[in-house]
């Protein structure tokens, strides 16, 4: 599964990193996040509904994003 | 330094009349009005005359009205006054942060979500709860409106705080109210004067240290006050005319930005909103950047998340609202704003963004 490390880097630049990375996956597949800006939850959940994928949170600062578009 | 084509930051310079007062009762009434000469008797008179102005204006008595120097005070004044140690103290996620302060001292607090639209959601607020609810009548971020006559008959036994700090004189009081709260700039008065108004009856005690009967720290300026009274009388006088025009000029901006720019959050429904508050959030673009390049264009707009470097929290506004926090600025329209620098702002947020998005 591909991670993508955005710790230390604020908005909107870990969820931009978030839709580059999800345009190099199938659908049903999934990436790993680790952010720690913390508009990043906020900003995910919103992005997810925007595009249609899947998020849920893992951990503190950690992310699972699957792709369902 | 770049001309503005448009002013669309929630603050506008005062009116030409406000300025005359302003100029005027500095050199008229620049006396103590609490002294005893007869300079300060004449300042009484004004100052009296400008609190019946007010008190007029705002729906309230005019005995019912301290003047705060510093707006900052008044959710303080207004909520702390009202609370007992037993109490609990009722507030939205939406709320401002002078209450969630407030609400950090108190034993029992009860914070109640909202839905994507900005409005207050009460499920889970118990008839049986006793205590002061701080209910905004409008958001200053998002300019959505509480259903505060709908909250305030809903929850009989709750005694009332209600924030008009943004919403002022455009919205109504409910008909039950203990406390309530207005800032001078939500009329296009002067800015650093706020008004606390206490019902008379309410169960209110001056929350801060005192040794006599006043009700607040006494720090007027009484130039301010005038010039306030003015601009609020010219104030309601304007949107009368404005108001329907201001609305129009909102939906048209809702709408074009909605159809022309994708991936775009706007706060709020139209219909239960304040007309001259927008909230657009971007996704995948950087607020502060987008500000500074509509300012290179030729308009000043406010940003309403944070994300900058003094501040690195998301709006808790938005957050609360599930809406996106980044690439968001808020657009105020003022009355007497043109169609023309509208529709050219809108042109101007769709490059920005266009440009941001691509680079």
């Amino acid at each position: 599964m591909i991670e993508i490390d955005c710790t230390g880097m604020l908005c909107p630049l870990p969820i931009i990193e978030t839709a580059r990375a999800i345009r190099k996956i199938e659908n049903g597949q999934a990436i790993t996040l680790l952010a720690d800006d913390p508009a990043t939850e906020p900003d995910l959940v919103a992005w997810a509904r925007m595009t249609g994928n899947k998020i849920e949170v893992l951990a503190a600062s950690k992310f699972l994003i699957t792709k369902t578009v | 330094m770049v001309d503005l084509a448009g002013n669309f930051l929630s603050e506008t310079p005062l009116s030409a009349q406000a300025r005359q007062a302003l100029n005027d009762a500095f050199d008229q009434g620049w006396h103590d009005p609490r002294k005893l000469s007869q300079h300060s008797s004449r300042a009484r008179i004004l100052l009296d005359s400008a609190m019946e102005s007010l008190g007029n204006s705002l729906g309230v008595r005019p005995s019912e009205i301290e003047p705060i120097g510093e707006p900052a005070l008044a959710p303080h004044l207004a909520i702390s006054g009202l609370l007992k140690p037993e109490d609990t103290l009722i507030y939205s996620q939406v709320d401002r942060k002078e209450v969630f302060a407030l609400a950090r001292r108190q034993k029992s607090t009860l914070e109640l979500p909202v839905n994507r639209l900005g409005n207050i959601l009460l499920d889970s607020l118990s008839p049986t709860v006793r205590g002061v609810l701080a209910l905004q009548g409008a958001n200053a971020e998002t300019g959505v409106i509480q259903d505060v006559e709908g909250i305030s008959a809903a929850f009989p036994d709750l005694r009332l705080a209600c924030d008009y700090s943004s919403g002022g004189v455009r919205i109504a009081l409910p008909h039950r109210w203990e406390t309530a709260f207005f800032d001078a700039k939500s009329w296009q008065g002067p800015p650093g004067l706020g008004f606390v108004a206490i019902r008379e009856g309410a169960p209110w005690k001056n929350p801060l240290p005192h040794l006599s009967n006043l009700r607040s720290p006494q720090s007027l300026c009484l130039p301010l006050i005038i010039a306030a009274a003015v601009a609020l009388e010219e104030w309601i006088e304007s949107e009368k005319k404005q108001a329907q025009r201001l609305r129009t000029l909102s939906f048209e901006l809702r709408s074009e930005i909605a159809l022309s720019i994708e991936n775009c959050d706007i706060a709020g429904d139209l219909s239960t909103s304040l007309p001259h508050i927008t909230s657009l959030s971007f996704l995948y673009v950087q607020g502060e950047e987008l500000l500074r390049k509509l300012e290179k264009k030729g308009f000043a707009v406010d940003s309403g998340s944070a994300c900058t470097a003094e501040d690195l929290k998301p709006s808790h506004v938005l957050a609360a609202m599930g809406l996106l926090t980044h690439g968001n600025i808020r657009i105020t329209l003022h009355h007497g704003v043109d169609q023309v620098s509208v529709h050219e702002l809108i042109s101007a947020i769709r490059t920005a963004v266009s440009e941001l998005r691509t680079s």
